[in-house]
């Protein structure tokens, strides 16, 4: 952590990492120079030449595609000389597809609508083109007054009768609330694991780094409930007996990260953290860590190696971090959501939890809607609404136009046709309609889409983000990308296509982690329901 | 890592496998001979489960890579079959689509671990070649890298990081355009890399690939390998040298205890010195028109400027020198020199005889070498190069535990809980040591570098002490006061095996507290407190912990050199810390075989395995065994016999494979000395400037033309075999002292080399049932008692010492200053020693197309803050003179080096350091004091690419 935070230090102190940065840093440190070359060249957020005045980053995946970035880019790229101190550069996804195509000048959040006005802007602390967030009313918010905050976490540690680690890990379990980062691995089970390790040291990791394209959620709750993540993470740190909390945060939250820090401040003003957290006798403490960049950071091991100041490349699994974590420890990697979510669910019980779904399915659900919809945005709904319904609270698609197909669960779920736009989100709803509820990201897609051009999007945005490490992932994605961009370009005809299903299952089945293993997940379920969207040579 | 729980029991494609706790599948299955192939894998490197290629079935979701996966109890591993095959071939077909086929491996050696496995999956060659979209990179001069060919697997960054802790390979980029990248991605000829070829030797394809020395290299099939050791230094790595047509074209690490199959760019790109035209073929008389006698090249450094031109350095110029020579025959040269030493003999008595032998020969030839003196010329003068490198050290331990061999082999450093390293520069001297040291460290080990330069090693080190130049006795004894004062001693140690320990004590505690060492030595009383603390660690209260100590000429070369070696000694005595496991006292030793030729008697004092000249009984049965009287009376050292050739007392000498012209100290008089001499024969492989000197030069066969045995740092004793033929009329060594003692009248027949080791072996304890057959691939240590079972001994003195009393001794030592201190006229202190790339008087790696590439010139390194007070600019040409001498050379910055030092390799004889060193010698190890000298530093008159100033002979 120090290494690259010292690293984001001389990145910000002088605008970029020349040679001699690097070599005074090598020595002070007493790390040797490849491995300071292995960070910059590896992270998005680092860069080895002094910074224009202007850097302007577009986003090129697919939702800020559907919106028009390309065309975005062009006029940008088109409308200055080359001697103004201005760089445009396509860049993955900025975390707000809700105002696609998203924009980013210096680092800061801009408005992606006229390229004039992002050309000439100044920079601005409001940034008043993006959506405004509503005034939020979760229903997951057990606390109507701020002064409410953290009431649980406090009634549990004073309460005597129960044991705080066996309530929330039983809470937890019975409620059925799974993992919310995308892999919905059992929360309760995961608490029990790391909480069943000996080990002097533990750690509890917030994975706020999520990346991919369609989803913002976290975003939304770190902004607006962030002492729900705070607290859901005192109440794991206590039950599995960590002092030490994380928050890893993808650097594009600046906005979001100033928010969470004064959450932060009053929670330690409030004695939630610190030495005697919560007064419960123990030390728990959270820091920030801004990840330099990288959608593979949300892999959680790749979150461990760069927290440990090395290349964000996963590691090969078992173990897995519940045992083998954060400098070897055991370690609680859970999604904002999961977190924030936990607090509802331990002070309201597991029945209320299972109440709030609709009739037949189990609890609440934040998810990110975008592409054709009127208002895209962050949606907190019971379990069991269907993605039709969904798309009738974001004010359903401009001019009344039909659902083509849409992703249910970000980047990596599987396309599903229009036809099913009745199926309800929940895990198992969705993966029985031949797909994946993942991140809970919706994106639709309406009746003028260009299937193939967004599924080719998609299997890029992978190949750009995958870290190289092994051989299924890095010359898969990339000879994948080849084959589309060759039909896309009619230079090679809709059969050199047919080796991709079996290409698809090599990387799923010989990958090191999710990311490669679904890299082709795309195009794989494009081709399987829209074959004939597929260019004829 | 394998644990002592019990063993799992797993399926693998049916067969039932129990293997240790912590065994990996790809392991198991290899033990029931399973093969799975694997491109990243290597067995001598941790997994890193990168190409996918070895995935197994183990019935989860997916497949998993079996080389980092762990085996559990009742695991079914299905290892092969259609559908994982499929697989594997897609993968090698997504490689295969980018490598240039044949990439360099495949058109070397065929031998491409990509290419092999895209022939099984049943992949054509391509017809044709591959877009290159990734560079090559051709700068460095030993090592070409096509990052085309290269699978990122990663193994070359184990390597690098791994094995030889040198750390200059990592990946650059990310996804598809991830490679792999030197330092803050250089070309790899301008990074730090120290060109070992540890990442050549474990490329599995054409990425990273040795360039042709000699002849290219190719298959296997068509080359000839012969398993030998490296004839560098004292740490003797195993090696197998491929020849074709004649000549050496490739040298590989070999698997052995010493080096794990490692190697350092000598080791691996130096050895065709031995193929170099300058090779000495015929014997040489010298012309009767060159006398009266001096050295023959322009002359290389004086302090007598003149102002007359000179050639540009570098080798000995052969068309300048042979002309004072004639071509002789074997039966002529031979007999110039039997009769010119037994006439000197006859005329002016043994006395006035002396030889010089080497500690790059053999056993055996040393064996023979210190017999020709002593039985066939009559006189103890007969010393070697060890006299200019641990004498002090062996002083100091003869003295102490009665042994001069270290109790220890270096590879135990990855035992000990302490370490310390002090005036060596490992890395640079004893590479494969090094990588050992290196490794321990960062496994857990408490180095502590102790030294007047911050050399690499220091990097890895816990405690680092730059200490002010001579001060060593200061810093050792300010930290036995601690340990002293805190009772951090093992105290059942002391009473048990040593004595001495209270003058010791006393002394140290009332003159040596950490602020009165502080004065002298110059490092803060707190971080002598703190080093202490961590020596505490090696004698913890309730027994255990270790403590290794290693050292080199930092430690030796001084006045005080058998000080500074006590100190060592007093400090592993006072923890316990002798004679058990990660424990004990390791002189790194520098020749590759100073320890044997030191064992074989090429010294003064005593006969073959360190028995006294002096010792009557001793003394008759060498009579009895070489038939003729021999001198009781010890005869003298390296510098003294320079000395006596000097004043004439010393009129004859016979030198092989030494150039004392280059490596004994104040040149200018060892030049004056060398042409005093009546009779001079020199037997080596290059006409080196003491041969310039000669009356008869021998030509030898090199290290790779002869079969002996070498020992080791570790005392491992190791067989060298024969490579090559020796050029032209060239004779191997042993063979030219056979001829030259039966010239004197010394009957010298044996049937072949091994009957002189075995005559040697015999008069000896430490070698006793030794012989050539015996030591078979890697050698043994000795003493080894039972050598058809074991390896030898490892670790001496477990239960005492072979002292007259048994114990090990305390030698109390008084802080006493180097000779000669820096003053207003010369402020700097002079430190000498060796680069990496070179050894000793260059006569070898100077002659080494690599070496020479990568370390062409002479230079000096001084501080650059030094350099700015002086109003000079790094790579200037400055002129250093002490009270003898001056020479000429270009500065390096170098922040390792202390403000007022300067340091100066010792290998370039056109700017010879030795002109500069003080003669001035340890009153016991009779060692001069090349670490300490005082200079003054100026812009040199000429630029550097110029003449310099020449004198005539004196």
């Amino acid at each position: 952590m120090e290494l690259l935070r010292e690293l984001l230090d001389l990145q910000h102190q002088h605008g970029h990492l020349a040679d001699e940065h690097l070599e005074t840093l090598a020595r002070s440190r007493d790390v040797p120079l490849y491995q300071l070359e292995g960070l910059v060249s590896f992270y998005t957020h680092f860069r080895r030449t002094p910074p224009p005045q202007r850097h302007i980053a577009v986003c090129r995946d697919v939702v800020c595609r559907m919106q028009g970035c390309e065309q975005l880019t062009r006029d940008l790229v088109g409308s200055h000389s080359p001697g103004d101190e201005i760089e445009v550069v396509e860049v993955s996804c900025l975390g707000r597809c809700d105002s696609a195509p998203a924009v980013a000048i210096n680092d800061r959040p801009a408005c992606g609508g006229d390229p004039n006005q992002l050309l000439d802007d100044q920079g601005d602390d409001e940034v008043s083109c993006l959506v405004p967030r509503p005034a939020h009313n979760w229903q997951s918010d057990p606390y109507h007054e701020p002064a409410d905050r953290f009431g649980l976490v406090t009634r549990l540690v004073s309460d005597t009768q129960k044991d705080l680690a066996s309530t929330c890990i039983d809470s937890l379990t019975q409620a059925g609330l799974r993992g919310m980062g995308g892999a919905g691995f059992p929360t309760g089970r995961k608490w029990g694991l790391v909480a069943s390790e000996e080990a002097d040291t533990k750690f509890v990791i917030c994975n706020a780094d999520e990346s991919e394209p369609g989803t913002f959620k976290d975003r939304d709750l770190l902004a607006t409930v962030p002492h729900l993540v705070i607290e859901g993470m005192v109440l794991a740190g206590l039950a599995i007996g960590a002092s030490r909390g994380i928050i890893f945060l993808r650097n594009e939250y600046a906005i979001e990260m100033a928010l969470l820090e004064s959450a932060l401040v009053d929670a330690r003003n409030r004695g939630i953290l610190g030495p005697d957290a919560a007064g419960s006798g123990q030390a728990f403490d959270i820091e920030i860590f801004v990840s330099p960049g990288g959608y593979i950071l949300g892999e959680e091991t790749a979150l461990l190696e760069a927290l440990e100041d090395r290349r964000g490349e996963p590691r090969n699994k078992p173990p897995y971090p519940g045992q083998v974590g954060l400098q070897g420890q055991p370690t609680l990697i859970n999604n904002v959501e999961t977190f924030a979510l936990a607090v509802p669910i331990i002070t309201h019980g597991a029945d209320w939890w299972q109440d709030q779904g609709r009739p037949g399915y189990s609890g609440l659900k934040f998810v990110s809607v975008s592409g054709d919809v009127l208002h895209p945005g962050v949606y907190e709904i019971p379990v069991g609404t269907t993605v039709s319904e969904l798309v009738e609270l974001a004010g359903g698609v401009p001019e009344d136009r039909s659902i083509k197909a849409f992703l249910p669960g970000g980047a990596s779920s599987r396309f599903l046709p229009g036809e099913l736009i009745d199926t309800p989100l929940d895990f198992d709803a969705i993966a029985a309609a031949g797909s994946m509820l993942g991140t809970g990201a919706v994106i639709i897609m309406d009746e003028r889409r260009d299937l193939f051009e967004l599924a080719t999007n998609l299997v890029r945005f992978f190949r750009n983000e995958s870290c190289g490490k092994c051989v299924p992932c890095r010359l898969g994605s990339d000879h994948a990308v080849d084959l589309l961009e060759s039909v896309a370009a009619r230079s090679s005809g809709p059969e050199v296509l047919e080796e991709l299903p079996a290409l698809g299952e090599t990387l799923l089945q010989t990958s090191i982690c999710g990311l490669g293993q679904v890299a082709l997940v795309p195009i794989l379920s494009m081709l399987e329901h829209f074959p004939a969207e597929v260019p004829q040579a | 890592m394998i644990s002592d729980a019990p063993p799992v029991e797993l399926t693998i494609d049916g067969q039932l496998v129990r293997v240790p706790r912590g065994t990996t599948i790809w392991e198991a299955a290899r033990e029931v001979g399973l093969d799975i192939p694997a491109l990243c894998h290597d067995p001598g490197l941790d997994p890193a489960g990168v190409c996918r290629m070895c995935v197994v079935d183990v019935g989860e979701r997916v497949l998993t890579a079996s080389c980092v996966r762990e085996c559990v109890d009742g695991m079914s591993v299905t290892t092969g079959g259609e559908t994982i095959e499929e697989h594997r071939r897609r993968l090698v077909g997504l490689l295969l689509a980018e490598h240039p086929s044949p990439c360099a491996t495949e058109q070397r050696t065929g031998d491409c671990e990509l290419e092999a496995l895209g022939r099984q999956h049943g992949f054509l060659s391509p017809e044709e070649p591959v877009t290159r979209t990734k560079p090559q990179d051709t700068t460095s001069p030993v090592i070409s890298v096509d990052h085309q060919a290269c699978i990122l697997c990663d193994r070359c960054i184990r390597a690098c990081d791994d094995v030889q802790s040198n750390e200059v390979i990592g990946r650059t980029g990310k996804g598809a355009t991830a490679r792999i990248a030197f330092d803050l991605d250089r070309p790899m000829g301008q990074s730090t890399c120290v060109s070992c070829g540890e990442c050549a030797a474990a490329c599995p394809t054409g990425a990273l690939v040795g360039k042709t020395l000699t002849l290219p290299v190719v298959s296997r099939d068509d080359m000839t390998r012969v398993d030998t050791v490296c004839p560098y230094c004292g740490v003797g790595c195993a090696v197998t040298a491929w020849t074709r047509g004649g000549t050496i074209v490739e040298l590989e690490g070999r698997d052995s205890p010493v080096n794990q199959g490692r190697l350092c760019v000598k080791g691996r790109y130096g050895w065709d010195y031995t193929l170099h035209p300058h090779r000495l073929t015929t014997p040489l008389i010298r012309r009767d028109d060159a006398y009266p006698k001096g050295p023959l090249s322009a002359e290389v450094t004086s302090s007598v400027p003149t102002g007359s031109p000179r050639k540009p350095g570098g080798l000995v110029d052969l068309d300048t020198v042979l002309p004072a020579f004639r071509e002789a025959t074997w039966e002529e040269a031979l007999d110039r020199v039997g009769q010119r030493l037994t006439e000197i003999r006859d005329q002016h008595g043994s006395k006035a005889l002396a030889g010089f032998g080497s500690a790059k020969g053999s056993n055996e030839e040393a064996y023979l070498f210190q017999r020709l003196i002593r039985a066939g010329l009559g006189t103890n003068n007969v010393d070697h190069c060890t006299r200019l490198c641990h004498a002090s050290s062996v002083a100091a331990l003869m003295e102490t535990i009665g042994s001069g061999a270290v109790t220890n082999v270096f590879a135990d450093v990855a035992r000990s809980d302490v370490a310390l390293v002090t005036g060596s520069n490992t890395t640079a001297n004893h590479p494969v040591a090094a990588t050992f040291i290196k490794q321990a460290a960062k496994a857990g080990t408490d180095l502590i570098v102790v030294d007047v330069r911050r050399n690499p090693i220091a990097d890895v080190a816990k405690h680092f002490a730059q200490i002010r130049p001579g001060t060593d006795v200061a810093f050792y004894n300010g930290l036995l006061h601690v340990l002293c004062r805190d009772g951090w001693l093992d105290h059942d140690y002391i009473s048990d095996h040593t004595e001495g320990f209270d003058e010791l004590k006393s002394l140290v505690l009332a003159e040596y507290s950490p602020s009165q060492a502080e004065a002298i030595c110059g490092i803060p009383a707190a971080e002598i407190e703190a080093i202490a603390k961590t020596l505490g660690r090696a004698t913890p209260p309730g027994g255990g912990g270790s403590l290794i100590v290693f050292w080199g000429m930092g430690i030796s070369q001084h006045v005080t050199g058998t000080d500074n070696a006590r100190c060592l000694i007093s400090l592993c005595l006072a923890t316990g810390n002798v004679g058990k496991p990660g424990s004990g006292l390791h002189p790194l030793r520098g020749q590759n075989n100073v320890q044997g030729a030191s064992d074989a008697g090429l010294i003064p004092m005593v006969f073959p395995d360190y028995q006294s000249v002096a010792d009557d009984e001793i003394r008759a049965r060498f009579e009895e065994a070489w038939g003729r009287p021999l001198d009781p009376e010890p005869g003298l050292t390296v510098v003294e016999i320079m000395a006596g050739a000097l004043e004439r007392s010393i009129r004859g000498m016979y030198i092989m494979g030494e150039n004392p012209f280059i490596s004994d100290p104040n040149a200018n008089k060892v030049r004056q000395a060398l042409s005093s001499l009546d009779f001079l024969a020199v037997q080596d492989i290059f006409l080196t400037e003491t041969a310039e000197f000669a009356d008869v030069i021998l030509p030898a066969g090199s290290y790779f033309e002869k079969t002996g045995t070498y020992t080791n740092t570790d005392r491992r004793v190791q067989l060298g075999q024969p490579v090559l033929d020796p050029p032209g009329m060239a004779r191997q060594d042993w063979q030219i002292l056979c001829d030259v003692s039966r010239q004197v009248g010394l009957d010298s027949d044996y049937q072949d080399v091994s009957a002189v080791f075995d005559e040697f072996a015999s008069l000896t304890r430490n070698y006793q049932g030794l012989s050539h057959e015996v030591l078979g691939e890697t050698g043994r240590l000795w003493p080894c008692p039972d050598p058809e079972t074991s390896d030898g001994t490892q670790i001496l003195f477990g239960d005492g010492f072979p002292t007259a009393s048994g114990r090990g001794r305390f030698v109390a030592c008084p802080f006493i200053p180097a000779d000669e201190l820096p003053d207003a006229d010369y402020p700097f202190v002079l430190n000498t020693g060796r680069v990496l790339e070179h050894w000793h008087t260059g006569s070898m790696t100077r002659r080494s197309k690599a070496l020479d590439a990568i370390e062409p010139a002479p230079f000096v390194s001084i501080h650059p803050e030094d350099l700015k007070r002086l109003g000079l600019e790094d790579g200037q040409q400055l002129s250093i003179s002490s009270r003898r001498g001056t020479i000429e050379l270009a500065a390096r910055a170098d922040r390792g080096v202390q403000s007022g030092s300067v340091f100066v390799p010792f290998h370039f004889r056109e700017a010879a350091a030795n002109t500069l060193t003080n003669d001035v010698l340890d009153p016991d190890g009779k060692i001069p004091e090349f670490k300490v000298c005082a200079v003054k530093i100026s812009a040199a008159e000429t630029p550097g690419d110029m003449t310099a100033p020449s004198a005539p002979l004196g």
